[in-house]
């Protein structure tokens, strides 16, 4: 299992694809968390909008980071769904016939890549909000403080969409396919389920990322991300069980199923 | 010891029977030859044997085992298979390496293969750029990473260019010579005759005839025609040595199922003058278009009545 393991990451590590998704993640996150902090409150004439330089408005700056929940599904659907792709999944059920375990090593290994996509992020972040110290916007205490309280969610949920997008890379196989549904899933459906059952919509993958992204920040500021702020969401560890649960059953469904079909 | 065993086997895909109750043994030290036009089911055999794809029924065994169940299993069998594919900006060597890692194999054998098939010069370029042949070296390459007893390849000659087939001739008896299994399969017989030293032809799925290719060359004669000062004498001595005899006019006597040789020196035991002698060949591919069209040359074990079940072939030297 480490050879797997240690196969995957060095499959990861050579191709530029997972580079560049690396530098999307950054530029994204500089294009948000810049953009928010530069749109003053009364330009958006929301009332509720927090004061610039305030603890609130900074959470809301950092929120940005959650862009980078996207390109960890992208990072572990592309994990799986590029084999089938390239046709290099023949070679690797070649050497390893027990297709299960390729998945699982490739789950774990995207756990760890959705990590580094978060370090990626929480890095930018971190710049924007030194800049945001520079400009004297905000004291470094307080941009130190929100930081700490924003990261560590966003992290969390980069870890477990990773495994999530292998999971359900494992279920679909077609790489484009996959992304659109994940994308779309997150992005439309979960908002609209949101509007009209929000009491179901906390369960769903969405909600359980916001859950965790407000591991320890004000929940106001969490509107921004997907929109669906009626929803109420789970507690954090409830939301990370559920992550870690749709990355395990699609996984799952995906080894029983697409997993054990002809490889041809 | 190294083999690799079909039995019973058969595959469908909805409708379509694409393997159909296939059995036979390839055994170590040969060279053994998977012989059928297009769509007789070739590849899907050999996938099954590797576990990429599931039989409908019966199983195919590898040293005994399903491929499935085989521990390291590039350690054991080594696989060139054409739709198998590359990440186009992974270099040659990091592509091999992300695969030799799965199964504990170090880097210094990476560079080994990679030298045998020729790629050295080439193993750091992305295989975006590769040409097919480049590329048809380096799934061989990856076959080879564990030194594998067994070894099986689809359509190897494809993508390939003369020299890469004349090379690639050569380093297959090499392998055999070494105690291995080598199993290919091939829409051409007369290219694979150089290689093989045993044939499985197959058809619509099933077993179509199966022997060495020695037996193959002895069928394959054809006939002989005789113009002979005596000729009844002749048909006489031919029909009692045992060969089918056919009289062609007043002084010709066509035999068939010998050769040349068998006819020229029973004659000249026999004391007859003949006037002339022609040998109308049977070529090796006439001969797989006629096992392919349904139809097993004698001597070769065939399927049984409709192709049905027993059809069940012994290939190579026990």
């Amino acid at each position: 299992m480490i050879r797997l393991v240690r196969a995957e990451v060095f499959k990861l590590r050579t191709v530029w694809s997972t580079w560049l998704m690396l530098g999307i993640t950054a530029l994204l996150v500089i294009f948000v968390t810049g953009l928010t902090a530069s749109v003053s409150p009364d330009r958006r004439a929301v009332t509720s909008f927090p004061a610039r330089g305030s603890a609130a408005w900074l959470d809301i700056v950092f929120s940005g980071m959650t862009v980078a929940v996207y390109l960890a599904i992208v990072l572990g659907a592309v994990m799986i769904t590029g084999e089938h792709r390239h046709k290099t999944i023949t070679p690797t059920f070649l050497a390893e016939p027990r297709r299960g375990r390729t998945v699982a090593a490739k789950l774990v290994v995207a756990l760890g890549g959705g990590l580094v996509v978060a370090v990626v992020a929480g890095f930018v972040a971190l710049g924007v909000g030194l800049v945001l110290v520079g400009v004297g916007v905000a004291p470094l205490g307080a941009v130190l403080t929100e930081y700490r309280h924003v990261w560590p969610g966003v992290a969390a949920a980069c870890v477990l969409y990773g495994a999530y997008g292998v999971g359900l890379g494992a279920l679909l196989k077609n790489q484009v396919v996959t992304i659109v549904v994940a994308l779309v899933a997150i992005a439309i459906v979960e908002p609209i389920i949101g509007l009209v059952a929000p009491a179901a919509a906390r369960w769903l993958p969405g909600s359980a990322a916001q859950a965790l992204e407000s591991l320890a920040a004000n929940a106001r500021s969490h509107a921004a991300f997907g929109g669906s702020g009626g929803v109420h969401l789970v507690v954090w560890w409830v939301g990370a069980l559920l992550l870690v649960g749709y990355g395990v059953v699609l996984a799952a469904l995906g080894s029983l199923t697409t997993l054990r079909a002809d490889v041809t | 010891m190294a083999s690799i065993e079909v039995q019973g086997l058969t595959k469908r895909f909805g409708d379509v029977l694409a393997v159909d109750d296939l059995s036979f043994t390839a055994h170590e030290g040969t060279v053994t030859g998977f012989l059928g036009p297009n769509g007789a089911g070739k590849t899907t055999t050999l996938r099954i044997v590797l576990g990429l794809v599931r039989p409908s029924s019966g199983r195919a065994l590898v040293n005994g085992r399903p491929y499935d169940e085989l521990p390291d299993a590039m350690r054991v069998v080594g696989a060139v298979l054409e739709s198998s594919g590359f990440h186009p900006a992974r270099t040659a060597r990091d592509h091999l390496r992300s695969i030799a890692m799965v199964d504990g194999i170090p880097v210094r054998r990476v560079d080994e293969v990679l030298e045998t098939v020729g790629l050295a010069a080439d193993a750091r370029r992305r295989v975006g750029g590769y040409s097919m042949g480049m590329r048809q070296r380096l799934e061989l390459a990856r076959a080879l990473l564990g030194d594998p007893e067994v070894l099986i390849l689809d359509e190897p000659a494809n993508g390939l260019d003369p020299q890469g087939i004349a090379w690639l001739r050569g380093f297959l008896r090499w392998y055999a010579s070494l105690g291995r299994v080598v199993l290919i399969s091939s829409h051409l017989l007369a290219e694979a005759a150089q290689t093989v030293d045993e044939v499985i032809v197959v058809n619509h799925g099933r077993m179509a005839g199966a022997g060495s290719l020695t037996e193959l060359r002895a069928r394959q004669g054809g006939s002989v025609r005789v113009r002979a000062l005596d000729p009844d004498r002749l048909a006489g001595l031919l029909a009692d040595a045992g060969f089918a005899v056919r009289r062609q006019g007043e002084e010709v006597v066509e035999a068939t199922g010998t050769t040349a040789e068998s006819v020229g020196r029973l004659m000249a035991e026999h004391g007859v003058v003949v006037l002339e002698m022609t040998t109308e060949g049977e070529s090796l591919e006439e001969l797989f278009f006629e096992m392919t069209a349904g139809r097993a040359p004698d001597g070769l074990v065939r399927a049984g009545p409709n192709g049905a079940a027993g059809a069940k072939a012994e290939v190579g030297t026990a």
